[in-house]
């Protein structure tokens, strides 16, 4: 993507003052355009979509396709009103890390923590309701096609929430220790877990919808 | 053109709100309503999705970069 470019002699063309500015070639392997941490996370979200596109394909194959007499499998039935409340849960951990965010972007650092701190919390509520979830079904993954591909795409989503709550967690150590400053490039090791947090919030809408209400 | 959190964060609340429409058009209309709302919301998230990239990738690919 980067090309070498050498700096013309003034008067040489139409780029001298352009040129007045440039010392010798760009950064090798980096863009002038995206920093390299947000284009990373950038692609790995993008992967992580296909990922979810293959279990959803899975589910609509089972549901629509093989189309078995009763979904969900009979007699179980999935706990909506939690899942609900569970999706509040996570889509207000979205709000709490866009809060430390832009504290952050203003240098308010008691904000910053307080928002990582609360959505830290949250996130962790969520995979404890979810697994209390899982204890309580009165199913499991063996039972029917349908258990699998319930505990399939569920827990594939846990489990980005697990990563989440990781990267959460080194971010909130980080943001104590006063790593963190105003300035957008002092504050990437916040920035990046949040949009990561956002994605994971957002699938988890989509598996809600799917799942536990269409 | 922007990814960045606060981007990101603008779409979560097009998901919530996207998400709550057909919650609600779900549980008045039937499952059936629920699911053909959804697929058309899919279609006009990918058709955005498909032009965002393209743009995005034709100027992250300017000539000088």
């Amino acid at each position: 993507m980067e090309s070498a470019s050498v700096p013309l002699p003034h008067g040489a063309g139409g780029h001298a003052a352009a040129d007045a500015h440039h010392h010798g070639p760009p950064e090798a392997h980096q863009s002038s355009r995206i920093d390299k941490q947000t284009l990373g996370i950038f692609l790995f979200i993008v992967s992580e979509v296909m990922l979810f596109g293959s279990f959803f394909a899975s589910y609509f194959f089972l549901r629509v396709v093989v189309n078995p007499v009763a979904w969900p499998a009979k007699p179980f039935e999935l706990p909506v009103t939690i899942a609900l409340m569970n999706t509040c849960i996570l889509i207000s951990s979205s709000f709490t890390i866009h809060y430390a965010l832009e504290a952050i972007r203003k240098g308010n650092k008691q904000g910053m923590k307080l928002g990582l701190v609360v959505t830290w919390l949250l996130g962790l509520t969520f995979l404890f309701v979810q697994i209390n979830e899982y204890v309580h079904l009165g199913f499991s993954a063996r039972t029917e096609s349908f258990g699998t591909i319930f505990y399939s795409l569920t827990g594939l989503h846990g489990a980005h929430v697990f990563i989440g709550l990781t990267l959460l967690t080194a971010a909130t150590i980080r943001a104590f220790r006063g790593h963190y400053g105003k300035e957008p490039e002092k504050h990437m090791g916040v920035e990046i877990p949040g949009i990561y947090w956002h994605f994971v919030d957002i699938m988890w809408i989509v598996v809600f919808l799917t799942v536990y209400v269409l | 053109m922007n990814f960045n959190e606060a981007a990101v964060f603008k779409w979560v609340l097009i998901f919530a709100a996207a998400g709550a429409s057909v919650y609600l058009l779900a549980l008045v209309a039937g499952e059936l309503v629920g699911a053909i709302w959804a697929f058309l919301l899919a279609l006009v998230g990918c058709a955005y999705g498909i032009r965002w990239t393209r743009d995005w990738w034709r100027r992250l690919k300017r000539p000088g970069d």
